[in-house]
């Protein structure tokens, strides 16, 4: 099973890449719980790891890349 | 690694109040199943309609479009139209725009886009401008929506509609709510429901919202899932709204009690029932804007008092006692002398 790359922290940014986030030793932390060490809301993000959507349960492996796409859009 | 509750793929979804994990497949089958409920529950639809898709070219209007046009594909009494309105809003429109040409071009739906510029002569951001200098005490987004409504049902109507279907979602219905119940605005409570405009006008177009039981997270996913979702950009004058903050909170709440939305959803159900009982809030029938014709809850209608206010639009002579009583403030030399 692949683990990730050992060692690499977790990247995160927003879809429009306005921001961007990198938490390292986040392997085994959940995705929702690294949001929320950004200060950002589960509830108000889809997260995709690699072109999948998964759920904020999934737990992170060293070296993700997370792409965030807001729930919440003004207009 | 969350698997769907149905099949054991990887899931892309879970509903926290029932604990069910969907794959995408699951995901896709669970929201459609709850969109044709919400519209059967609220008999949203009859069996011949013109549906008028009002589309901003967000993500939620999209995919609103994307599912009726696939429903319509199986209903043969059904015509779908999409409507854009164009406000001219600078460096946010003409993006979304783009958005929403490319999947009605898709979908292969016939649109029509209408503008501020096109019905009123001025574009939102002009409007915005004057009414500064004026120093009128409203928000670029109540101009916006009282413009907008106006114009989705007007045009909706020149399009031959027979209902004017919009994608507020079960988080928009919310916040709204708590908006209201922080004004103190229960007249506007009472036409929260999933249909509105039932209450006879015959220039009235009947307005449902498919997605009223459905979390703006599931919008989300659904337009990501089937490729919709638009290049994302944000309404300048969001941040100028209440809602903003409303929505944080409401967010926040649902976090950390999964539920939260649809009890206020409920709350909101119950209280229009107790509301229509009271007959100073129950009784407002749509009235006929004396100035311009279109259905108003008042002799003059909210477009054209802004109209007004804004010195766009010279009131008649007969009605400036009506606008006086009502407060609306008239820039002197635009009243219309002509008999």
């Amino acid at each position: 099973m692949y683990n990730g790359v050992i060692g690499l922290p977790v990247r995160i940014r927003l879809v429009d890449g306005s921001r961007e986030w990198v938490i390292e030793d986040a392997s085994g932390l959940e995705a929702g719980e690294a949001l929320r060490r950004v200060g950002l809301l589960s509830e108000e993000y889809i997260i995709v790891r690699n072109g999948e959507v998964i759920t904020p349960n999934e737990k992170l492996r060293d070296g993700d890349e997370i792409v965030l796409y807001p729930v919440v859009s003004g207009g | 690694m969350v698997n769907c509750s149905i099949c054991g793929r990887p899931a892309v979804y879970v509903n926290r109040i029932s604990g069910k994990a969907y794959c995408k497949k699951h995901f896709l089958e669970y929201f459609d199943k709850k969109v044709r409920r919400t519209i059967r529950k609220y008999k949203m639809f009859g069996k011949k309609e013109h549906i008028i898709v009002a589309v901003s070219g967000g993500k939620d209007s999209l995919s609103l479009l994307h599912y009726l046009h696939h429903l319509a594909e199986r209903v043969p009494g059904w015509k779908i139209t999409a409507l854009l309105i164009d406000e001219g809003i600078k460096g946010y429109r003409e993006e979304t725009i783009k958005d929403f040409k490319r999947v009605a071009e898709q979908l292969g739906v016939e649109y029509r886009i209408a503008g501020f510029k096109e019905y009123f002569g001025h574009t939102l951001d002009e409007i915005v401008l004057m009414g500064r200098e004026k120093k009128l005490p409203y928000q670029p987004c109540s101009y916006c929506g009282v413009f907008r409504r106006y114009l989705l049902n007007r045009v909706a109507r020149e399009l031959g509609g027979t209902v004017l279907a919009t994608a507020h979602n079960l988080d928009d219905i919310v916040q709204t709510y708590v908006m209201n119940i922080i004004n103190n605005s229960w007249d506007k409570i009472i036409r929260l429901g999933p249909v509105s405009g039932v209450s006879s006008h015959p220039k009235f177009i009947r307005r449902v919202k498919p997605f009223y039981e459905i979390l703006e997270k599931e919008t989300t996913l659904y337009s990501i899932l089937n490729n919709l979702y638009p290049k994302f950009v944000e309404c300048p004058y969001a941040p100028f709204n209440i809602r903003w903050t409303i929505r944080r909170m409401i967010n926040e709440l649902e976090e950390k009690y999964p539920g939260t939305k649809y009890s206020l959803l409920r709350s909101l159900l119950s209280i229009i029932e107790y509301l229509k009982k009271i007959p100073e809030l129950s009784k407002g029938e749509v009235k006929t804007c004396m100035i311009c014709g279109e259905p108003s809850a008042h002799e003059i209608c909210r477009a054209c008092i802004y109209r007004i206010e804004l010195g766009i639009l010279k009131p008649p002579k007969e009605v400036i006692p009506i606008l006086e009583n009502l407060g609306v403030r008239i820039p002197s030399g635009t009243v219309d002398q002509t008999e």
